[in-house]
């Protein structure tokens, strides 16, 4: 479970411009629950990212503070990271090793033995569908193997909590449905999901919960439903240009 | 977990042939063969050598008896030169060729000077070799036959020589001696550098521009673990390298007798491996360098640039050192490198060290290394990292 409340980030210094102060993030408070897909709907450059990496301990906040499973992402920070996977919206994965070995790295890393990553690294091929590239090195794997490989490293230690950046980007059609089915299936083991995009179709099809956010700022939560009624819309995309101060 | 990182480090990087050939073929192998080889041989080529049997073309040998066996008992073997001389030189089938002209019996006995001619092709490093060598031996013979003479006479020969000049170099070696001497810690030292420099890329920067640090440093481990897990993947490759270095330094060197060095150098196995000893804090330095460097840039390219200027430093002392004759003060046995390289110098020269000295080059270089290290966790523990 995740609760986030007045998050602020604020960068100093963009390319060419040292001085320069950007703000990412102004204020981002929602609360994520356990069992439940939560989506972080905004466009580009609205804070998703930003507000991710605050709560993966990858960069602290300048104000506010937010609780993984009851553990402080600004002060316990080795227990949130036990009890989070996240996976940034690249995958990231080394290709000189392979499928298998990329895995096996991080579950090691994590601190599982021998034995049990073994046991582990198998449930997760098998849980994917990995088995036709498991032993291949990773360089010139398709996007969607790619996702494949990066998502399992990120469940290697069977987190409560799971953060998906953007994680169907790249996807062809037959991939995303595939890992939609595999998201909610996460879901429905009760684990706590979140998950950021800017495609509308994505969250609507897949989110229990929906915070949209643009400009560092959460501007509506709540249930498509809700959106929907809230904004006295039809679609989640007319609800969304409502909601962000946008003309239809 | 360190090990972990550690082994994964290594499998990773011994399946990238850039980084295999820089640390493990180029650093260790090539440079001691060309740079370590070319000297080997130049030096061989330069010093002549008395005591090894050499052909020697000579042409009319009949005519001049006792010089032939003069030659014959200095260890030229004599044999008769083919027709065409000139040609025969130029093309090289042999190296020289000593012409005895017809009147040479004459004019050394009448007393006036007798003629010889070598026939040498100057541009040709051998030839020109074997012709010192030959004139060397013909100057000793003349002087032998200068003595008879006066003797003869009834002149001591010695009246002749109004002075006696003798050279001395209070140096325990020559300049070849101290070159070549030189050439140990350098080769030792690129080597190390060249080791570590694509692991200390790749573990760093390239690991950002692979996108691959994020999900990394979401992992539950400490920023403290992950440096010392990529540190010592760079030490294990710059450890490696140094060792090979030093093993085909050796089998290079093995081809050079002490006198073809300038005297009293010495490239034999126990002195390769007191040089190893004494050059292994630079392991810790050198990889605790590279890595801090590479941590401290954007991007992979950003690191070469960086880290290829980086390598004019283990060359620094090594022109510093041929044209400034620094005392070994202790202030600069305590930099790291500096220390190295003069110490190293030392014990290929066969001088003694004090123990003061080892002592201040090691603390010096592995106090340097603590800082770098903790520069490094410093530099991995920033937002900007990502």
């Amino acid at each position: 479970m995740i609760e986030a409340t007045n998050l602020s980030k604020t960068f100093v210094g963009v390319p060419g411009q040292p001085k320069r102060k950007v703000v990412a993030v102004e204020s981002v408070s929602f609360t994520a629950n356990d069992g439940r897909i939560t989506g972080l709907l905004g466009p580009n450059g609205a804070g998703k990212s930003t507000t991710l990496r605050m709560l993966a301990t990858l960069i602290k906040p300048d104000t506010g503070n937010a609780t993984i499973d009851g553990h402080s992402v600004t002060t316990d920070v080795l227990a949130v990271r036990q009890h989070l996977g996240f996976m940034p919206h690249n995958a990231g994965i080394y290709p000189r090793l392979t499928t298998r070995e990329n895995i096996r790295y991080y579950a090691r890393l994590c601190g599982m033995d021998a034995a049990a990553t073994e046991t582990r690294v198998n449930e997760l091929i098998e849980l994917l569908d990995m088995g036709k590239f498991a032993d291949r090195r990773c360089a010139g794997f398709s996007q969607g193997q790619k996702t494949k490989v990066a998502l399992a490293r990120a469940l290697v230690h069977r987190p409560q909590t799971i953060l998906l950046d953007e994680p169907t980007n790249g996807l062809d059609v037959m991939a995303t449905r595939g890992l939609r089915e595999i998201i909610r299936q996460l879901a429905n083991e009760g684990h706590c999901i979140v998950f950021s995009s800017h495609i509308m179709q994505e969250v609507a099809a897949l989110c229990d919960e929906i915070a949209i956010i643009s400009d560092g700022n959460i501007s509506m939560t709540g249930s498509l439903e809700t959106l929907l009624s809230a904004t006295d819309q039809q679609s989640l995309e007319d609800a969304f240009v409502v909601a962000i101060g946008g003309e239809l | 977990m360190v090990l972990v990182m550690l082994w994964k480090e290594i499998i990773d990087n011994l399946r990238d042939r850039q980084t295999v050939f820089y640390a493990l073929l180029f650093g260790p192998v090539l440079l001691p063969l060309l740079i370590g080889g070319g000297l080997v041989a130049s030096l061989k080529q330069a010093t002549v050598s008395f005591d090894e049997p050499s052909p020697l073309a000579v042409s009319f040998s009949e005519r001049a008896p006792n010089l032939m066996r003069f030659l014959q008992s200095n260890n030229m073997d004599v044999e008769t030169a083919p027709d065409d001389i000139e040609a025969s030189v130029r093309r090289g089938d042999v190296a020289v060729v000593l012409e005895v002209p017809d009147d040479f019996e004459t004019a050394l006995r009448s007393g006036t000077p007798a003629p010889l001619i070598i026939h040498v092709n100057d541009s040709d490093k051998h030839s020109s070799k074997e012709a010192r060598k030959l004139h060397t031996l013909l100057n000793a013979y003349s002087q032998t036959i200068n003595a008879l003479r006066m003797q003869h006479r009834g002149i001591d020969p010695s009246v002749f020589n109004s002075i006696n000049v003798r050279l001395q170099d209070v140096s325990s070696n020559g300049f070849r001696g101290q070159l070549l001497a030189s050439i140990l810690p350098f080769l030792l030292i690129v080597a190390m550098v060249m080791g570590g420099f694509y692991l200390a890329i790749d573990t760093t920067a390239g690991e950002r521009e692979r996108q691959s640090l994020e999900p990394l440093l979401s992992l539950p481990m400490s920023r403290y673990k992950l440096v010392l897990g990529k540190y010592l993947a760079v030490l294990t490759f710059v450890g490696l390298s140094s060792i090979l270095t030093a093993i085909s330094l050796y089998l290079v060197f093995r081809f050079l007798s002490p006198e073809a060095a300038g005297g009293v150098i010495s490239f034999d196995g126990p002195t390769i491996r007191t040089a190893w000893l004494l050059a292994s804090p630079l392991i810790f330095f050198i990889s605790a360098v590279l890595m801090t460097v590479a941590a401290s840039t954007q991007s992979t390219k950003e690191a070469q640039t960086y880290l290829g200027l980086l390598m004019v430093f283990p060359m620094a002392p090594f022109f510093i050192l041929q044209f400034v004759n620094i005392k070994s003060a202790n202030l600069t046995m305590a930099l790291p490198m500096l220390s190295q390289y003069q110490l190293l110098e030392r014990v290929v020269l066969q001088d003694n060290i004090s123990t003061t000295h080892i002592i201040l080059s090691v603390t010096g270089t592995l106090i340097a290394t603590a800082l770098l290290y903790l520069a490094a966790v410093k530099l991995y523990s920033r937002e900007k990292i990502l």
